[in-house]
Formats: C-alpha cells, structure tokens, sequence
C-alpha cells in the first residue's frame, strides 16, 4: 500500500501515526512546503511573545520522518492532482503516485492588498517562519506596531506584543475583538482586558494604503486617518489551501466535503484539518472548524481509515482557549449564534464578578458556551456539546461551580 | 497490574483523599512541613457533591486515547508504556489550557507545583503517585481511603468483585447491597436531608 500525505501538520502527522500503528510495511510519503520540523503551530504566538524558545516548537525530540518511516519530500508545494490517474505534481515538476492520498494541506493566511503592502515589516502570522521574520524586525527596534483584524490571529499577535512592551493598535470591524468566538459581554471584557495593558483598538475602520521606504512607516486609514507603525500583523484570517485541486475533481465546499470516515467524494482520497470540511456538532451543518485539536484527531481518524480500519469522526466542533493578562476565557460550540429565536441563553457573572458564564441551549441540547475565569468545568461542557447529551435537570445547575456529571444521570 | 478504582457509592466525601494526594505531591510528602512549602501543594483528586450531596472522588481516567493529550499543543501529555499513566511534562507545558478544554471529567488545575520550574503555572493532574509506587507504597488517596471508594487492585479482581456484589443484590437478602452499614444509612440521611430541604423551600 502507498500513502500519500499532503501537510505535514499535526493532521498529517497524526496520520501517519495512525497507520503505522496499523501497518508496519506500508510506504509512506509525505509532502510539504515548510522545511522546519512537524512543529506545534499554535505555540508560535508563544514564541512572539517570548514565554517560549523558538527551539521548543518542534513537537518530537528525535526525526519523527525516521521514526515512522516516511518519505519527506519538504519544500515543495503541490501544484496540480490527477485524482483519476492517482497522481499529485509537485510545484518542480515531480510526480508522485499513490493508492490513497490525503489532503492535510491546512491553510494559508489571507493577505492584505492596499497600495504599499509589500514593504518589508508587514507580515501574516502563521508559520514558525513568520514568526521567526517578526521577531527579527522586533530585534531591531519596533516602537508603533499595528494589528489588523480581532479575530484569533490578530488577538494573540497583539497580546503577544503589547507583552514585548511594543505599543500595538489593532483595526477591528466588529464592536469588540474576538466577535467570531464570544458574545458581547464576554468580548468587552476581553476588550478592557486589553485595554488596561495598553492596546489601543480603533473600530469600524480599514487601511488604504502603507507608507514608507523600504519597511512600512505608517498606514493610511479609510477615515482619513495616519497611523505610524514600523510593523503590522495581518490577520484577515486563513483560506484552505486547495489551489491544487481542479474544480469538480473533488466535491467541495468551502473545504473538501468529506463524510464521517473523512473520505472526500473520491474513494482512497481523504481530507482532514484546516482543509477538510465536516459536519458541525454545535451548529448542526457543514463546518470547517479550523482548530488545532480538530486537526489532530481528524487527522488520526483518517490515517486509521486509508490503511483499512473503518473509524468514523462523529463530526467537528469550533473550541478555544486563551489567557488573556488576568482572564482565562473558553469558548466552545455556537457560543454567540445570531438568530437566538431558537435558543435559550443563560448568563450569569460579567466585568464586575471577573468571572463570567454563558450557556446557550438548543432545545434541551447544549449547543456552545463561553467561560470566563473558572474555566475547570469547560471539558465537561464541551463534553456535553459534542455528545448532545440532553439536559433534564434544571438548567442553573450547569452554571454552577458544583456541577459535576453525575448529576445529570 | 493494580491500579485506582473508585466505588464512588462508597464515597462519603471526607475529602482526606485530597489532603493526601496534596502531601504525597509535596517536596516534604508530609502534613506538618507541607502547609509552610512555597508552592501550596495542592491535590489532583478532587470531591464533588452530586445531587444529595453524595460525595464522588474526581480523578484523572488516563484514558486511553486521551483526549488530553490529543488536545496538547507541545506534546507534553504522554503516556508511559509501562503503567499506562498520562503524564504532563511540566518543562514542555505552556499552560494554554488546551487539555482542560479536552478533559471530558475536569481534572485539570493550573497552577505552580514542586515539579514545575520555579515560578512557572502549569497544567497538573493525578500521576497515579508514580514516586511512591516505583518506592513500593501503594497510591496516596487509596492508602487514606476509609470507606473502599478508592481501592488498589488489579482490574479484573475487581470487577469479579463487583458482579459479586451485583449478585448478592439480586438474592432475597436485598439489604446485602454491599455498602457498610454505617454508609448506606449515611448516604440515606444525607438523600433526606436534602430531599426534606427541597420540600421546605417549596
């Protein structure tokens, strides 16, 4: 049997693991861009920030390629997939055959286009390079940084760097940052949070246009607005990195379609991760639920399913956790849904209590939740979401600190 | 090879598990040196009241995958293939609360601990008392258990046990439910209690 994994991110990995644990002897080869060593992606805000070494990114001590046997084939992209022919064409013209092919290609952060936004010091947050790229600008001197977007990237780019003591302005176009992931309540007190240690959020506006010499000086704003900034941090979020596939080749959506074994509308090709779009738990529809522990079992899930042992995914659910200065916040399924006609949401706590809960109920089905402080009881929550486990009792018994499981038995 | 079972019906919600489990984790692993120790020793099992009151011993499953360590950012969850326990390496945690997020039972802390670097907040749960094991001693919370809702055995001992005790249920002697006397009659008082309190608010 030959496998052919597209990322060599934790979906990859993970998959790879998954069938070596099932088969010994089959090939395995693995393609990716990124040269550095399968590395743990969400640990790079880390580095930014500088609580941890870059050197503390890579997640295996020894060369995880031998130790589970893989081919690397490091520093080219996919350019093209025969999916009838079974065969993916590297960006340098290789071809590489296989049986079955996953795509754990991930994503790739969208870039900002405004006149000027290919001076140097402007960079996108993804990988350990960028993060490498930023530290070195920061080496050599950043007083005014700029932020574009309150969404997870933007936020943890911020906080990373108000933590450097770099004075940063983050752009956001919804009221209160994280809008994507907490309700209002819950995103203002973040928003003070931040506030309190010096950021500075400027809403409802965008850039124009940058400015400056070689490296960015300053951004114009669409308010007419001019904001110095020797460095600015993109994040408009990430787009699956699927270019490589025909259209109509493979069902799609905004990611690969995939049903509950992860394989796409190609038998022998799967998706999972960043790539892959699967059927949202909480909002109860298709869903790419771009997160790193979705990632990880998606991608062991889909690794047991190429090499023969038929594991279903019983499908994805958005989840985060940050610690923001003093706040510790978890947010997990459809926390803030717009419509709230079918929901029931129960709130309690806010800025004045410093902890804050929020529950919001589909019927008597827990569909999302938003923890501020006292955080210790959110696996169960999120238990609960993803096994729709219906809840009988009085409802204020889950914003209880008392809560435990067995009294919903 | 033994490990902790809990009888949570057994549970009288004492709480001396908790105060054991934080000795055992302390540099001194004793009471007296304990409470003076920078950082608090604190416990990695953790009682909860249930419905009645009942008490139930809230401990790590070491589940097997784990969630936790699925969920792990940096890879420092893993399991220890010779007894099958879920460690946290506390020098590659990053204290992102990711495993909390995970843990389907919510026993994960964060907090400093003797076996963290100095000064650093890590994620910390039961380690299955790895040190006193490897010494010889069985599990800290088992060892202070008065009631049998923490024991040490092997697993199919004690399921043998258990369909026993179901068993016994099952014959014309219901009252052999095998709960001690003093905690079924402790159990029923606490239920009435609190069953009468309800009554009275109503």
């Amino acid at each position: 049997m030959k496998h052919l994994i597209v990322g060599n991110g934790i979906a990859g990995i993970n998959a790879a693991k998954a069938i070596r644990e099932m088969d010994t002897t089959a090939a395995i080869v693995m393609v990716s861009d990124e040269t550095f060593p399968p590395y743990s992606r969400p640990m790079i805000s880390y580095v930014l920030e500088g609580s941890e070494p870059h050197e503390k990114l890579p997640l295996f001590a020894g060369n995880v390629y031998e130790d589970l046997n893989i081919t690397p084939v490091l520093g080219n992209r996919v350019a093209q997939l025969d999916a009838k022919k079974k065969i993916v064409r590297l960006e340098n013209g290789a071809d590489i055959e296989f049986e079955t092919l996953l795509i754990a290609s991930g994503a790739d952060a969208r870039h900002i286009r405004v006149p000027g936004s290919e001076l140097g010091n402007i960079f996108t947050m993804r990988t350990q390079k960028d993060v490498l790229d930023q530290l070195k600008a920061v080496s050599q001197g950043v007083e005014n940084a700029l932020v574009l977007g309150g969404g997870l990237v933007g936020f943890k780019a911020a906080h990373a760097l108000l933590k450097r003591g770099i004075k940063v302005t983050m752009l956001i176009t919804s009221p209160y940052p994280l809008a994507m992931q907490v309700d209002e309540t819950a995103g203002k007190m973040i928003l003070r949070e931040l506030e309190d240690h010096g950021l500075t959020v400027k809403v409802g506006v965008s850039v124009t246009a940058f400015d400056g010499d070689a490296t960015v000086e300053n951004a114009r704003l669409d308010s007419g607005e001019t904001l110095d900034c020797d460095l600015v941090i993109v994040g408009k979020g990430v787009d699956p990195s699927l270019r490589f596939i025909e259209q109509n080749d493979i069902q799609t959506g905004y990611g690969i379609l995939v049903d509950k074994y992860l394989c796409s509308s190609i038998p022998n090709i799967y998706a999972a991760g960043d790539a892959a779009e699967t059927f949202d738990i909480a909002r109860q529809t298709r869903w790419i639920n771009a997160i790193w522990p979705e990632a990880a079992i998606q991608g062991r899930i889909a690794g047991f399913n190429m090499s023969g042992r038929k594991v279903s995914c019983p499908g994805s659910l958005g989840r985060n956790v940050m610690r923001i200065y003093g706040l510790d916040v978890m947010t997990m399924g459809l926390a803030n849904p717009e419509n709230t006609d079918n929901f029931e949401i129960i709130q309690a706590g806010g800025e004045k209590t410093g902890a804050y809960r929020r529950l919001v109920f589909h019927g008597d089905i827990l569909a999302g939740a938003v923890l501020i402080n006292q955080i210790e009881q959110g696996g169960m929550l999120r238990a609960m979401i993803e096994n729709r486990v219906p809840v009988r009792i009085p409802r204020s018994c889950l914003m209880s600190l008392d809560f435990n499981y067995s009294q919903l038995l | 090879m033994k490990q902790v079972i809990v009888n949570p019906e057994k549970c009288v919600g004492c709480m001396q598990c908790m105060l054991a489990c934080a000795v055992a984790h302390a540099k001194s692993e004793s009471l007296f040196a304990a409470v003076q120790e920078t950082p608090k020793p604190r416990p990695r099992v953790h009682v909860g009241a249930g419905l009645f009151n009942q008490g139930f011993p809230n401990r790590c499953r070491h589940c097997d995958p784990a969630p936790c360590q699925l969920a792990c950012l940096t890879g420092a969850i893993f399991r220890d293939a010779a007894t099958h326990t879920v460690f946290i390496n506390p020098d590659r945690c990053i204290n992102c609360a990711s495993c909390a997020m995970a843990c389907p039972y919510g026993v994960l802390r964060f907090h400093e601990d003797t076996a963290a670097p100095p000064g650093k907040t890590v994620a910390v749960k039961c380690d299955n008392c790895d040190a006193r094991v490897a010494r010889g001693k069985i599990p800290a919370c088992v060892e202070v258990c008065k009631t049998g809702a923490l024991i040490y055995d092997e697993m199919g001992h004690a399921l043998d046990q258990k369909t026993r005790q179901v068993a016994r249920t099952m014959s014309s002697d219901a009252a052999a439910q095998g709960l001690p006397d003093t905690v079924a009659l402790y159990n029923t008082l606490k239920q009435a209690t609190v069953k009468a309190g309800t009554a009275i608010r109503r």
